[in-house]
């Protein structure tokens, strides 16, 4: 559905996208992370056709960014990060204007207008100024028009950002409603959790390059590379010190009041031998547990460290 | 259109017009209303119609100045350039509703001029030639102010700009072109000053228009060189203005400079 190949967009020296490959499947909800000037707003602009690519393609629904700009256009529903509305014009005929830009029937395009405003949740808001809504009805009004054409593909950069906790959670919601829709979607999000619970897959962004993709419980679990081990018992400070000094797989290391928590990238046999080196050396375990990995400090441990020279 | 500023204008416009109507009218007929000076009347007519003309000229840019740019302060540019409307179709739907209540402007004071039929001396022929030409500057006007908004990244530049094409179209073109004209009068060898105030003077609407008043006031067909003119900076604009509402529309020109997309959306 979405695909690029050595997507690339530079800005004079400076490159905000580099050689990016990427494959989104249709029916995806896929999540694209990263610090601020990672590349995640060039990247959703150029699948806009905002901004052309300065080497690389990217199809979008089966149609080249830069060929076919004006097909990538009716195949997308496009909400940017930071949007406005127009003054003195009310939610419903909002709508219907960019109903209008779609060339959506108009019959159709009232009858959509009605349903997506309810499917929002501000149906009681139809004949409201849009410039008299709150941020987060502002937010929800964004998604409704990004459907009123009903595009394959939605492009939501940051869609619940600058919202206050009750819109966050609002906004959510619609999100989470918006995968019973079967389109494909493509999101960026500084809030991880946010898109672990509605993403099927992630992309990390570190400088314009991929830093790692794949599906949310592979990118949780990740259990090859790296594991968080917390381990309670009791021994002085020094045991702790010479068990785990010699152990092989640990990279870090974080002492708590009742125990220690440690990084560990070994194998699961490597593991036990970290136990029974630990009983080895005089610590008494009361509880040895694997902790869920926590998705920042996955994103924090794939963008630490040098970028790559360009 | 949709806010009070429309019929406070309209009507503000219309009374204004209408009472300056009625002052010409009786001091054509000095209180005496059966007493019909044709000549006069058609001077009501002349000094009515200029004075609608500048009126709507620098009213104009006020409408259309922030037309794109005003898009993009409120950041609603960029969602409008993801459906598939054309960088041109926007530019003509900016540049229709901008002209619209200008135009709108223009109809409602038709019906003064009905009055000077009363009192003879302009013909309706003459009314609908002066009536075409206005609405043709009112939308030549927006066109150029659009046009402005879009090639500038702020409304305060573009209404910079549009006043000052305003102010070359009216002011500088008919002052500048009546002076040379006046001196070319008292030194009737020096071609070269009558022919430029000529030239000059054919690109202000105000002397168009008292020329279709008057035909013996310039050469004839001297319209086509104001519509030339202007259609031709229009023309070239309009593609500067695609150029920076969409770059990829021009990606199969060799050797065109790119602009920065992230400054302008």
């Amino acid at each position: 559905m979405i695909e690029t190949q050595n997507l690339c967009k530079r800005y004079g020296k400076f490159t905000a996208v580099d050689h990016l490959n990427l494959q989104i499947r249709r029916g995806t909800v896929f999540g694209i992370v990263g610090e601020n000037g990672a590349g995640k707003t060039t990247t959703l602009s150029m699948f806009a056709t905002l901004t052309s690519p300065t080497s690389g393609r990217a199809y979008v629904n089966g149609y080249d960014i830069t060929e076919q700009s004006t097909e990538v256009r009716r195949s997308i529903g496009y909400m940017p990060d930071a949007f406005g509305v127009y003054d003195d014009i009310t939610a419903e005929e909002y709508l219907q204007f960019y109903a209008d830009c779609y060339r959506v029937p108009k019959h159709l395009a009232v009858q959509r207008a009605r349903e997506y405003l309810a499917w929002v949740g501000l149906e009681d808001k139809r004949e409201t100024y849009v410039n008299a809504l709150s941020r987060g009805m502002q937010q929800r009004l964004e998604i409704a028009r990004c459907l009123i054409h009903d595009p394959p593909v939605l492009i939501l950069d940051e869609p619940a950002s600058g919202l206050d906790p009750r819109s966050r959670i609002e906004m959510r919601s619609v999100l989470s409603r918006l995968r019973t829709l079967g389109k494909t979607i493509v999101m960026s999000s500084h809030i991880l959790h946010e898109l672990c619970e509605i993403c099927d897959e992630i992309a990390i962004l570190r400088a314009g390059q991929l830093a790692a993709v794949a599906a949310v419980p592979v990118l949780l679990n990740h259990s090859s590379a790296y594991r968080t081990l917390r381990i309670q018992g009791q021994a002085p400070y020094a045991v702790w010190e010479r068990a785990l000094a010699g152990a092989c797989q640990v990279r870090e290391v974080r002492y708590r009041p009742d125990g220690v928590e440690l990084v560990f990238a070994g194998s699961l046999p490597q593991q036990g031998e970290l136990l029974q080196r630990l009983l080895a050396e005089g610590v008494q375990v009361y509880q040895f547990v694997e902790q869920a990995t926590d998705i920042e400090e996955l994103f924090l441990r794939l963008t630490e460290g040098p970028v790559n020279s360009q | 259109m949709r806010t009070l500023r429309a019929p406070v204008v309209v009507t503000g416009y219309f009374t204004a017009m209408a009472l300056l109507t009625f002052f010409l009218l009786y001091e054509n007929v000095q209180g005496q209303l059966s007493m019909f000076l044709p000549a006069r009347s058609e001077q009501v007519f002349v000094t009515l119609s200029l004075l609608q003309t500048v009126i709507v000229a620098f009213l104009t840019p006020a409408f259309a100045a922030g037309a794109i740019s005003g898009e993009r302060e409120r950041r609603t540019l960029a969602v409008l350039l993801t459906t598939p409307l054309s960088p041109a179709g926007i530019l003509i739907g900016k540049i229709l509703s901008s002209s619209a209540l200008l135009a709108l402007l223009l109809v409602v004071t038709l019906p003064l001029y009905s009055l000077v039929f009363l009192f003879g001396g302009a013909v309706p022929e003459e009314v609908m030639a002066v009536f075409a030409f206005q609405l043709f500057t009112v939308a030549l006007i927006a066109a150029l102010s659009v046009m402005w908004s879009t090639i500038s990244l702020r409304s305060g530049w573009s209404t910079i700009l549009s006043y000052t094409t305003v102010t070359w179209m009216v002011l500088i073109t008919g002052g500048l072109g009546y002076g040379l004209q006046w001196i070319a009068a008292r030194f009737p060898m020096d071609y070269f000053l009558s022919h430029w105030g000529k030239v000059l003077l054919s690109l202000n609407p105000l002397w168009i228009l008292a020329a279709i008043e008057n035909p013996g006031l310039a050469e004839r067909n001297g319209w086509l060189r104001f519509v030339g003119v202007y259609t031709a900076m229009c023309g070239i604009l309009f593609l500067v203005s695609v150029w920076r509402l969409r770059p990829q529309s021009f990606r199969l020109v060799p050797g065109i400079v790119r602009t920065d997309e992230r400054n302008y959306q």
